[in-house]
């Protein structure tokens, strides 16, 4: 049953000649090889310049939205005190109003 | 108290509309002391000089942020506008005498015969023809809007201010922003 079995194997694992220009080919894609690994070098090399780049634009962007959030910050507050200012005056207005009225009516000419 | 699982979500569901409801109640008291203000932009181009403030919560939040504590007026500020949601104001000042429309002092006026609205003071000088109303909005035992109109030959303003005002603090602003020291007690 072995000398079966072994034939067929014999048959099928000999020894086989490569085809023609199979060990230049080889070669050739041997030399090749370091060539491919030589593409990465240029952008391992700028990789860190484009992270220092990337940090730059992130930071600037940071501060120019600083910036814009400091400038509607003002704004918001000269606009707050720029309202509590008018409040004041008509408030004031008013006051002087009650004030006249609550004098003795010599004249007479405010009414609150 | 342990909540069996299969009663958790109802449970989330009802207190989330709950939530809900108690914030659309409060956001509605709000925009109640908050008036519709008119579109005045055809006075704009009349007046010589015109001031529109707008101020929502986020951007007084925002004002309050700049303002230095250590500056007298900046701190009598933010006295004043805590609890205050909203201020809006327009102003116009112009060359010649009454020279903006009637009809939109009265559409202002008009929302505040609302109910909610008091009436707090009310100034009329014969004499410099000014007109100043100050008005109150109550709710419950507290004021949660302010208004005043303030008609003059030459100048027109609406201030409207929303959310807890209270009266102390603006008598606090007095030396600040031109409000003289405010006496409100009866005195004979």
């Amino acid at each position: 049953m072995s000398s079966d079995l072994d034939k067929p194997l014999r048959e099928a694992l000999r020894a086989v000649e490569p085809p023609t220009g199979f060990a230049e080919r080889l070669a050739a894609r041997i030399e090749r090889e370091p060539l491919r690994r030589r593409d990465w070098r240029p952008a391992r090399r700028w990789a860190p310049q484009a992270l220092a780049a990337s940090v730059l634009v992130a930071a600037l962007g940071m501060y120019g939205w600083q910036l814009q959030r400091e400038r509607q910050g003002l704004e918001a507050r000269q606009q707050l005190l720029e309202a509590l200012r008018v409040t004041g005056q008509k408030l004031d207005l008013a006051y002087r109003g009650v004030k006249d009225a609550a004098r003795p009516a010599t004249a007479g000419d405010a009414g609150a | 108290m342990r909540v069996p699982e299969d009663m958790r979500t109802p449970i989330t569901s009802l207190l989330a509309l709950v939530i809900l409801a108690v914030l659309a109640q409060q956001a509605a008291l709000a925009g109640d002391a908050k008036l519709a203000l008119p579109n005045f932009q055809a006075l704009e181009s009349k007046a010589s000089e015109t001031v529109s403030i707008t101020l929502d919560s986020s951007l007084i939040a925002l004002a309050a942020r700049w303002l230095d504590s250590d500056k007298p007026e900046d701190a009598a500020a933010r006295r004043a506008i805590a609890g205050i949601t909203g201020i809006y104001v327009r102003s116009f000042t112009f060359d010649s005498d009454f020279a903006y429309p009637q009809a939109d002092v009265d559409s202002v006026r008009k929302q505040l015969s609302a109910p909610g609205w008091q009436q707090l003071v009310q100034v009329h000088s014969r004499k410099e023809h000014n007109d100043v109303d100050v008005y109150i909005r109550v709710d419950g035992n507290k004021a949660n809007g302010l208004a005043i109109i303030a008609s003059e030959p030459r100048e027109f303003t609406i201030v409207n201010i929303v959310g807890a005002v209270d009266l102390q603090k603006l008598h606090e602003l007095e030396g600040h922003f031109g409000i003289p020291p405010l006496d409100l007690t009866n005195k004979k």
